[in-house]
């Protein structure tokens, strides 16, 4: 084995790790945590953005809470899994490209290609999120469009790179039974060793995934609120929840003669907040669970915005849109889908945990509807509207 | 099995080009960060990585010893990554309570410390576990 040194070839790399049979499971893992990603982000995207044909039910309350956990926590596990994944297929990326033959060469840079869209678009998404999540954005351009755009290049990548391996990863993935007939059977001692030594790595490279998902999952698991050490957020703040936006950074005033409007066609109504402390409260037990991935639940007391509506005497059973004090920022307005508004446990809050509201959590009353996320919870409400 | 690579490579191409389509917009402002990571992977970490194994494969000639201090490097390693946009964050966020929620570098620094010393207990345990069946062999 000895050569003469220089630029190194795949042959050069021994280590059980880089046998395609790793290479293969840790693709799975990686494609499951990816997947997770992807259809979770997506709903998000479209809770955010929603398509025409888009509904998204309000029970159970947690519904958001649970899809947005699992995102933001299958991107962190998917960090340790895409750097074991990229080491055990490190030696390719020393294959000379057959030069001498067209067609083969066109197929090795469609590979290449294709793996090269998937690297750059996952340590995008992953690079880009985990910052994200901290509220760091050390980047020019707009978070939200770039990642949402990434996903797609991520998937596409990912798609390509399964058409191109299949033939290999079903090899590598069969049976033992079966891949010793198509490979071979002999079971030496240098054979177990590398055995013994696949599973190592497999096994570390999982268990790492779950380490790094139990150091954050503290943001939205509350047992391991205090356990994890780099929890990003977690139950603590004003009032016992967590602010993204204080009413300073909104730059919110409230003015002193502060009424609500309920805006319907045909009809308008106004209420002092005495007025809307007056009516028949209700309290519920709901979380804000961010885009981010925290999530934190609290008591919330306020009057259910199909009751007002109904007190109004305006129109049920669709949208409303619903304004804030806030001018500046893309959350100013949000509309609340005719299903939320609907739903009773949809309340304009007054009080957090048996306090009124502080003015960072949204003083005089805010928006708080079961299974959303917290930027469409709208703060510093002002006016609500039934559209045409 | 041709057809479902054939379907895939297809639904691979049509997702790649929307989102090529949808980044297009902030394509300037991407592309350092879609580039970068690969190369300073490439170029950086794997070889650093392999540098450490073959160090670490001749200081330890236990398997096993070798197999738990990776993986403790490789857990250490994996969470100073996520704790980055901790530690160093650029002060342009506005400010946010409930955010900087705890002392991170203590917390990585207690986080770490457990980690080794798990896998220190494991390391003695295991040390002491395989001595004690193999005596009676060793003296006889």
């Amino acid at each position: 084995m000895i050569r003469r040194p220089g630029f190194p070839v795949p042959e050069d790399f021994t280590a059980p790790s880089h046998a395609p049979l790793v290479a293969a499971r840790l693709g799975r893992w990686l494609g499951v945590a990816f997947g997770l990603c992807f259809v979770t982000g997506l709903l998000s995207h479209y809770l955010q953005h929603p398509p025409g044909w888009f509904t998204w039910p309000t029970r159970p309350v947690n519904l958001y809470r649970l899809t947005q956990g699992t995102h933001v926590l299958s991107g962190v596990a998917a960090i340790p899994l895409l750097l074991a994944k990229l080491w055990s297929v490190y030696p390719r990326l020393f294959v000379r490209p057959p030069v001498r033959q067209p067609i083969r060469l066109c197929a090795h840079a469609l590979e290449r290609t294709s793996v090269l869209i998937l690297v750059c678009a996952a340590f995008f998404e992953l690079v880009t999120g985990l910052f994200n999540v901290a509220q760091s954005y050390p980047w020019g351009f707009f978070f939200p469009a770039a990642h949402y755009a990434v996903a797609w290049l991520a998937v596409g990548g990912l798609l390509l790179h399964v058409a191109v391996k299949l033939p290999i990863a079903r090899v590598a993935l069969s049976p033992p039974s079966r891949r010793e007939k198509t490979v071979e059977a002999a079971a030496t001692a240098r054979d177990d060793r590398d055995a013994s030594g696949r599973r190592a790595f497999l096994r570390t490279s999982a268990g790492v995934a779950g380490i790094a998902v139990l150091g954050t999952a503290g943001v939205t698991v509350p047992w391991l609120r205090r356990v994890s050490p780099l929890a990003w957020r977690s139950a603590s703040g004003p009032q016992g929840i967590p602010i993204n936006r204080t009413a300073a950074a909104a730059r919110i005033a409230v003015p002193q003669d502060w009424r609500l409007e309920i805006l319907w066609p045909g009809g308008r109504e106004t209420l002092s907040l005495a007025e809307l402390a007056a009516l028949p409260q209700r309290t519920a037990n709901l979380p804000i669970a961010c885009v981010e991935g925290w999530s934190a639940a609290a008591r919330w007391t306020g009057v259910p915005v199909v009751e007002l509506l109904r007190w109004a005497g305006a129109p049920t059973g669709r949208p409303v849109r619903i304004s804030s004090l806030e001018t500046i920022g893309r959350y100013a307005t949000s509309t609340l889908p005719a299903a939320h508004a609907g739903d009773p446990l949809t309340l304009l809050a007054l009080r957090i945990n048996g306090e009124e509201l502080s003015p960072d959590h949204g003083y005089p009353c805010r928006l708080i509807a079961p299974s959303r996320p917290g930027v469409l919870q709208t703060k510093w409400v002002t006016r609500l509207e039934v559209p045409r | 099995m041709r057809a479902v690579r054939l379907l895939l490579l297809l639904l691979g191409v049509a997702a790649t080009a929307y989102g090529g389509r949808l980044l297009l917009p902030q394509l300037g402002t991407t592309v350092p960060w879609l580039i970068g990571g690969p190369v300073l992977h490439d170029l950086l970490v794997a070889p650093l990585v392999g540098l450490v194994g073959l160090a670490l494969g001749r200081l330890v000639t236990d398997r096993l010893r070798l197999a738990w201090i990776s993986a403790g490097l490789a857990a250490s390693a994996t969470l100073l990554l996520v704790a980055v946009p901790l530690l160093w964050r650029p002060p342009s966020a506005p400010p946010n309570p409930g955010l900087p929620d705890r002392d991170y570098p203590l917390a990585l620094t207690a986080g770490l410390a457990v980690l080794w010393t798990v896998i220190a207990i494991v390391l003695v345990v295991t040390a002491v576990s395989r001595r004690v069946p193999h005596r009676p062999t060793d003296s006889s």
